[in-house]
């Protein structure tokens, strides 16, 4: 076979597998992308019932500021519609992945108290790390500076701090 | 026919016991140490890598003669990630309880030696249903061996065994087998995922080091019985000869 006639082939047997692939994951995704919204979305309403346990409801509410991770608030109220506290939805992103909380703060009269913590998403390559070695060990180890034992944690906790932020903004 | 399923049945034995990908060829232990700490996750990982090895060794069996030379690495990379993309999205989807577990180690099935090795070395030289059933065999030989370790983790780690909890259309269920308290949480770690990981490869060279001593002394004894057969026939015909 001539050179040109090899070199054409492997171009088209090349472009073929690029575009199929392609294709296929197109396909996949138009299937799974409904399914993967409305599965974090019931991850987000496990994680403020867990945060809330009397919660009966909760409405999206307009953030007061922009923040750099919180993304969502949402006011949560009990079966007498009285208010529990704020759930925020907190993205950030380090040098190992993608991490996504729930972060529910309530109203402590002058301050924000913090309530709880839910791991939405967690893609960091060490992800398995981050539940024992810090999250169930928060809200006492919010304050520890040398935190950086465990991959996650800085970012947890700077996600952390700015939902209360957000907290004391809307209560302010 | 019966020779067709003979040689079917031997290649699909071959990935399970004597050519096991884990245990025999040690491949692909980093997600075997890594989601090994309950037999679910074990599971779970076994049945994505499986269907990850069948699919894209059927692909490349089934291209096998229009992908040249020179680009076959890249391409079956091209072709190993797409199936892993799909499966990643298809179990963030309808398992995401099982993607959350699993995490990264999802994504690192592309880079798995035992895939692309496969492809290089089998699907590319053989037809596809040859190759269909080869990943079939190594996919179930790396599924047994991670829950195999996955038992011994969970059992000797936390004294007990749950389930449903990454299946949630498994009813949560948990079998308590130790008393709670005398469980040794050093399995659950990396640490401990090393030694029952060397432990189970000590006992199956053990047995594999046994079983070439027996043939080599049944062959020795054979010989020696030979021999004597042999001398005992000499010895007969030099009397008759008297």
């Amino acid at each position: 076979m001539s050179d040109k006639k090899k070199y054409v082939i492997t171009s088209i047997t090349l472009g073929f597998i690029a575009a199929s692939s392609a294709a296929l994951i197109a396909v996949t995704n138009l299937v799974t992308r409904d399914k993967i919204r409305e599965s974090e979305q019931q991850r987000i309403v496990k994680g403020i019932q867990s945060i809330f346990t009397e919660c009966e409801s909760f409405k999206e509410n307009e953030l007061v500021n922009s923040y750099k991770y919180v993304m969502t608030a949402y006011r949560v109220v009990d079966k007498n519609d009285a208010e529990l506290g704020y759930a925020f939805q907190t993205i950030g992103s380090n040098q190992y992945g993608k991490i996504s909380l729930i972060v529910g703060y309530e109203n402590a009269i002058s301050t924000a108290s913090f309530k709880g913590v839910y791991v939405v998403v967690d893609e960091q390559t060490y992800a398995s790390t981050l539940e024992d070695n810090y999250i169930s060990q928060l809200p006492d180890i919010l304050e520890d500076v040398n935190c950086g034992a465990t991959y996650g944690a800085k970012l947890v906790r700077e996600m952390i701090k700015e939902a209360g932020k957000a907290a004391e903004d809307i209560w302010n | 026919m019966a020779k067709e399923k003979g040689k079917t049945k031997a290649n699909l034995l071959k990935g399970i016991i004597n050519e096991n990908p884990l245990l025999v060829s040690i491949l692909g232990t980093c997600p075997a140490l890594a989601t090994t700490k309950t037999v679910e996750a074990a599971l779970g990982m076994g049945l994505l890598f499986t269907i990850v090895l069948i699919c894209s060794n059927i692909l490349v069996s089934l291209l096998r003669k229009l992908i040249p030379e020179e680009v076959k690495t890249p391409a079956y990379i091209v072709i190993i990630a797409t199936f892993v993309t799909m499966v990643k999205m298809f179990t963030n989807a309808f398992l995401p309880e099982l993607y959350s577990t699993l995490g990264v180690f999802i994504s690192l099935i592309v880079v798995n030696c035992i895939v692309l090795g496969r492809a290089e070395a089998y699907a590319s030289k053989n037809k596809v249903f040859d190759s269909f059933i080869d990943a079939l065999g190594m996919g179930i030989g790396y599924t047994l061996a991670i829950i195999l370790m996955a038992f011994f983790r969970e059992l000797l780690g936390t004294g007990a065994f749950t389930f449903g909890k990454i299946f949630t259309f498994i009813p949560l269920t948990k079998v308590q087998i130790i008393p709670k308290g005398y469980e040794i949480s050093l399995f659950q770690n990396p640490a401990g995922a090393f030694i029952v990981f060397s432990i189970i490869l000590a006992v199956i060279a053990f047995i594999k080091n046994r079983k070439a001593e027996l043939v080599a002394y049944n062959e020795k004894q054979e010989k020696i019985r030979k021999l004597q057969e042999a001398k005992a026939q000499a010895a007969k015909v030099e009397g008759g000869n008297k």
